[in-house]
């Protein structure tokens, strides 16, 4: 790993990684202040009526609601908005990283330098795998906070919390990991960032459309986000072999960029 | 490559005449700052399935490009765009893998010596593109930081092309073209390379500077660090360098010292006639290297390959009212050879 361009990456994104990330804590923050504030009588409402099995579907469709605290926090991680906050700091920045400075022509002035591929990519991809930490702590810590300032913390537990964490990082990482595969395999932004969200975007629309439609539910194993499962970690029915699923995708991921990249032409750009 | 190359045998002959005691028993082996060997590079090859071939023909960038740059010398690279010239140089530095043949750089094979082999060179990318974010300092700092070498040169190369502390800390998306070109070749040689590998170094920058980037070679020269440069100005590769290749189509079709070069072309001679001269004009045609020959009225014209000693004879005590003779330049010698059917 190259300390140097690790430093030079991490100034180009600390912007926009602080604006994710505080984007990311308001978000995590406002969900138990709902929970806090009408949650616990809405959800009460909710079950005792006619409509409870809507309201189970839905909870199910979102992956998550604002009736219980342990809701809270799985709607808090699945919920589009975080995840799309997250997908522009981690997705984003693996698809253009490399792809990104062959467009602009920065990246022969880089590889000039007594740099090795492998190690470009090595440590992008370690600047990658922490901005998913970062982020996916960001709203777990702004959740934490918001129910802790609200006192409605007491059912959450600090192992469960980590192990949401562990996960989130663990999907991103994976997800974060094919986008830079992408990014080193072309000479344009586009066709990285077009493989990197399309993968990302058709994996939640896979999980959505099984989730809610039984014919559709085969292909969820597909889908990364089948294996990020923060409901069933904090019900305390998580299944290890997840993270070995997003564990193996991050894997294959890594290995087809450690072999194309080196062995590919970097011809001049046009 | 530490091949014995000229030094081997003529190199030690020298020795031994300096040092007749010794100098046979000095082995003297140089190392070619750059040596390949058939190195050819073609895109799109035809694909096979089975006995037959699909798609289209490969584009042949690189033809078994064979050739050694001495190391301490300025060697010039020409050709117009798409001859291949860029093509060689990301081969020398990687960036790209030959579809045929090796190269060699500073001794070592480009195709296993990875990075460490960059730390010992400089390379300035023809059209070069900067992060524009950083300010010229912080690029520098930045670039820099890679090499185990400190970037000594730094402070001589602004100087002397005419960078300030004000231009050194305004961000790079403000750089004119030029601005940037300057920042590049101090980039590609701050840390004191042994190898300068410049594409078009001097695209950008105006006469003045340019003279400057010539003292820079100079004084690279002087070093004894070796300059492997490409350019399309033909007067700047015949003002510094030692020696040119010269490509087209993809293939090697000169490589020889520029002032042999030079002395090899056709020059374009007029000579004005102040009165009869019965014979003269018949005696010059005949002359070995003489081509074209026009004769009208009072003038000829004509061209002439090599020497000029017989033309001069045969001039001789003939009335002149004027003689002409262009000066040799390399860009002639050059189009002659692009006027050649291609290789």
């Amino acid at each position: 790993m190259s300390a140097i361009l690790f430093r030079r990456t991490w100034a180009a994104q600390r912007v926009r990684l602080s604006f994710v990330m505080l984007g990311l804590v308001v978000w995590g923050f406002l969900l138990p202040v709902v929970f806090a504030t009408f949650g616990k009588e809405m959800g009460a409402l909710a079950r005792s009526g006619t409509f409870a099995n809507v309201f189970d579907v839905m909870s199910r469709f979102t992956g998550g609601d604002v009736f219980s605290i342990r809701g809270t926090v799985a709607l808090g991680l699945v919920h589009p908005i975080a995840l799309a906050l997250v997908t522009i700091q981690v997705v984003g920045f693996a698809a253009a990283a490399v792809a990104g400075e062959r467009q602009r022509g920065t990246l022969e002035v880089l590889l000039a330098r007594p740099l090795e591929r492998r190690v470009l990519h090595l440590t992008l991809l370690a600047a990658m795998l922490l901005f998913a930490a970062l982020t996916e702590a960001a709203v777990l810590g702004g959740i934490v906070a918001g129910a802790l300032l609200f006192g409605v913390a007491g059912d959450l537990q600090a192992a469960d919390i980590a192990l949401c964490w562990l996960n989130g990082f663990a999907l991103f990482g994976a997800l974060g990991a094919i986008s830079l595969a992408a990014s080193v395999s072309f000479d344009r932004v586009g066709p990285a960032l077009g493989i990197a969200l399309g993968v990302t975007l058709v994996g939640y629309a896979v999980e959505f459309l099984g989730t809610l439609w039984p014919d559709a539910a085969w292909l969820r194993p597909f889908s990364p986000f089948r294996y990020f499962q923060p409901t069933r970690i904090l019900a305390g029915t998580f299944e290890p072999a997840d993270l070995l699923v997003l564990g193996a995708i991050f894997a294959a991921a890594v290995a087809w960029a450690a072999w194309v990249f080196p062995r590919r032409d970097l011809a001049a750009p046009s | 490559m530490p091949a014995a190359g000229v030094g081997g045998s003529a190199g030690a002959a020298v020795i031994a005449g300096i040092m007749p005691d010794r100098g046979a028993r000095v082995p003297f082996r140089r190392v070619d700052a750059i040596a390949t060997h058939g190195l050819t590079k073609h895109y799109g090859p035809a694909r096979r399935f089975g006995s037959r071939s699909v798609g289209t023909a490969p584009i042949r960038a690189l033809d078994d490009l064979t050739l050694a740059v001495t190391a301490g010398e300025v060697f010039g690279f020409l050709g117009p765009n798409g001859a291949g010239k860029s093509t060689a140089i990301r081969l020398l530095l990687g960036f790209i893998h030959p579809t045929a043949g090796s190269a060699e750089v500073l001794g070592l094979d480009v195709a296993t010596a990875g990075a460490g082999l960059r730390g010992r060179i400089g390379y300035l990318p023809g059209g070069i593109a900067l992060y524009d974010g950083l300010t010229g300092t912080q690029l520098l700092d930045y670039l820099a930081a890679y090499y185990a070498r400190p970037p000594v040169l730094r402070g001589g190369l602004v100087e002397q092309l005419g960078l300030s502390a004000r231009d050194l800390g305004r961000p790079i998306r403000d750089y004119s073209r030029g601005m940037r070109q300057k920042i590049g070749i101090v980039q590609a040689l701050q840390h004191d390379p042994e190898l300068a590998i410049l594409d078009e170094p001097s695209e950008g920058l105006d006469p003045l500077m340019q003279r400057a980037f010539y003292a820079i070679l100079d004084e690279r020269k002087a070093a004894g660090r070796t300059v492997f440069f490409s350019s399309h100005v033909l007067s700047e590769v015949e003002r510094v360098c030692d020696r040119v290749g010269i490509v087209r189509s993809g293939r090697l079709v000169a490589l020889e010292r520029v002032g042999e070069l030079v002395a090899r072309r056709r020059r374009r001679v007029e000579v004005r006639l102040g009165g009869p001269a019965p014979g003269l004009a018949s005696a010059i045609a005949a002359l070995p290297g003489v081509s074209a020959f026009e004769a009208r009225d009072d003038r000829l014209a004509f061209g002439l390959d090599g020497d000029v000693t017989q033309l001069l004879r045969v001039l001789e005590g003939a009335a002149l009212t004027d003689l002409t003779i262009e000066p040799a330049r390399l860009e002639d010698a050059f189009l002659e050879l692009y006027d050649e059917p291609a290789p």
